[in-house]
């Protein structure tokens, strides 16, 4: 596949040190990276610590301004913000979720969710900001509500993946959930009416044009009508979903994620890709590289077509765990 | 030979001709009536030990359900009210539970919906109570 614009270029601005065991994800502050107030990044760890960056001046090098420690007591797999930027939540291979929250300079952990029978693999903050999820190798995805004072109470506890549950991801304008596992397929999660009860809506696997292998992440545009996947099958998929069907719920909104397109370009697992405000999708593998893929311009007439926009190898010395867009 | 000789020539060696499927015969009526003794015992046991399981874990959530409600009686806003919508709804499901009808279909998502509620009070309730009857999913050590 040629390169559709041979002058786009991917280039290291920075490298961070100061975990001392592998890093497994990334996340942008939500609310930093623009209107004056500089770029703020977590980094979670096997070293059992979550790092805080910032880029300090605005357009100068990052630098780690906190590290979360003592509270863990396993790898830190996973981290999100909250979309108003206030709290941090970190996933743990020791069964917790941790709940940061910054005052002042520091970061303190305000809660501690328990549940979990064992390793937490993701957490996603819905886009209200009013619930959170989490997954893991327990098989069962848990929906917390999030309440004043740092109080969350425990919405649903789901059972439906046969295996491992990798990540968790709300959709960007709709409170449904997705998650995806071990057992090649992605599960769509959505709410009976207000009453608490999370169902099993959809389930993309193998008979829907879905992976053949563990699906590692998922990740929506900006208007969430489409998902990219990334799985163990050296793919990467991508997925559309009727927004409009998915809002004017009813009982079951069931979504018509088709398969748009696939690509073969991989030797490695792709652990992970993401799409950025513009559409443009980036993926990490275990091939140790970088790709970007646009959609093209000229649409073929069963649907649109993606490009591969650049590659960087080896951007990393091994397996890529994270990609993470900066959405300023 | 006359007719008479004849059927008992035939009657002497009948009992020699049908000996193999006599001996069959024979034989499965022996092992069928064993195993039916030997079966319904089994099953007995069988029985036995999935009621008795059953039963405890029902009856430990009883026991979770009944304190609970006693602690929302006594102080009302103690617990907030999904916690006390999901106590009533497991309360619902451990007083209807077909006790009596083990082949009945819904038992086992009776039990996994127990199961699931009881974990989301726990967790929310910040309580580390566990029934230890059943195997977990932890225990499988690979």
């Amino acid at each position: 596949m040629n390169f559709v614009d041979d002058s786009v270029e991917l280039r290291e601005v920075q490298k961070l040190e100061g975990h001392t065991d592998r890093v497994w994800g990334l996340a942008w502050n939500p609310a930093t990276g623009s209107a004056g107030i500089p770029a703020v990044l977590a980094s979670c760890s096997g070293d059992k610590t979550v790092r805080i960056w910032q880029q300090n001046p605005s357009n100068g090098p990052f630098q780690c301004t906190a590290v979360l420690e003592e509270t863990h007591t396993r790898t830190v797999r996973s981290c999100a913000w909250s979309p108003s930027g206030k709290l941090l939540a970190t996933a743990s291979f020791d069964a917790t979720t941790a709940i940061w929250e910054h005052s002042g300079g520091d970061f303190e952990c305000v809660s501690t969710l328990e549940g979990h029978e064992n390793e937490v693999k993701s957490v996603s903050w819905n886009a209200s900001g009013s619930l959170l999820a989490t997954c893991g190798r327990d098989k069962s995805v848990w929906i917390w509500e999030v309440l004043p004072g740092n109080e969350f109470e425990c919405v649903s506890v789901l059972q439906g993946h046969a295996q491992d549950v990798k990540m968790v991801q709300w959709h960007p304008t709709v409170d449904v959930l997705f998650s995806c596992s071990y057992d090649n397929t992605v599960k769509v999660w959505a709410e009976d009416g207000d009453s608490d009860d999370w169902h099993c809506v959809q389930t993309l696997g193998e008979s829907n044009n879905g992976h053949s292998s563990t699906v590692w992440a998922l990740s929506f545009n900006a208007t969430g009508d489409k998902m990219v996947t990334s799985s163990d099958d050296l793919t990467i998929k991508i997925w559309g979903a009727d927004i409009i069907r998915m809002q004017s719920g009813g009982i079951f909104a069931p979504l018509p994620a088709i398969m748009i397109e696939q690509f073969f370009q991989y030797i490695g697992q792709v652990f992970t890709s993401e799409y950025d405000r513009e559409g443009v999708i980036a993926s990490g593998a275990a091939d140790d590289a970088v790709r970007l893929f646009v959609e093209s311009e000229e649409s073929k007439i069963d649907g649109p077509t993606y490009n591969l926009l650049t590659r960087k190898e080896k951007a990393h010395d091994m397996d890529i765990n994270s990609v993470q867009w900066n959405s300023a | 030979m006359d007719s008479h000789q004849r059927s008992s020539i035939e009657d002497i060696f009948d009992s020699t001709l049908n000996l193999e499927e006599t001996h069959f015969n024979d034989g499965y009526k022996e092992g069928f009536s064993d195993g039916l003794a030997s079966g319904k015992e089994e099953g007995r046991q069988v029985g036995l030990k999935r009621g008795f399981e059953t039963g405890e874990e029902l009856g430990f959530y009883r026991g979770c359900i009944d304190v609970w409600s006693s602690a929302i009686r006594a102080e009302p806003a103690c617990f907030s009210a999904r916690v006390q919508k999901t106590i009533n709804q497991m309360d619902e499901l451990v007083r209807n539970y077909p006790i009596s009808d083990p082949e009945n279909e819904s038992v086992s998502d009776v039990m996994d919906s127990l199961r699931l509620k009881f974990r989301a009070v726990c967790a929310t309730l910040n309580v580390k109570l566990e029934y230890d009857g059943y195997p977990k999913a932890a225990d499988a050590q690979f």
